[in-house]
């Protein structure tokens, strides 16, 4: 029996409901893009999947690695 | 924000969502994995030159 003090949404649901589901649904949400941010960087680390003007080979780590590659040989 | 599940059903939401989602990483692991460089069970293939060099001419009759 409905109430009729509260009328009938269009998904059936009252505020409180809503506000309820609300709650999970953004904690969800939430903790599904913190794992797909983790994902990413993990991907990233492993291999770009932005090549740079030249190529992959000319990423900015490679750019990275030979300077710093550079810079121990020329310490030591 | 809340508002919108007084508009949208919850239930149908979440399974659009889901069947959304699923399909959407199937898509893109495939997409990776028929690539050469984000192939994470092969690896990538070293094609020699010979393989990368143009296909020979045609021969005559």
């Amino acid at each position: 029996m409905s109430d009729l003090s509260s009328p009938t949404t269009l998904s059936g649901l009252t505020e409180a409901e809503a506000k309820e589901f609300h709650k999970i649904f953004i904690s969800s949400f939430i903790g599904f893009t913190v794992i797909a941010i983790i994902a990413h960087f993990l991907v990233w680390q492993w291999r770009p999947w932005l090549p740079g003007p030249n190529g992959y080979t000319t990423s900015m780590l490679d750019h990275a690695t030979t300077v710093v590659n550079h810079a121990i040989a020329y310490l030591a | 924000m809340w508002r919108i599940w007084l508009l949208f059903d919850p239930r149908r939401v979440l399974t659009a969502l889901g069947v959304f989602l699923f399909v959407l990483a199937l898509l893109i692991h495939f997409i990776l994995l028929s690539t050469d460089r984000f192939n994470w069970l092969e690896g990538p293939h070293h094609m020699g030159a010979a393989q990368m060099a143009p296909l020979p001419p045609a021969a005559a009759k």
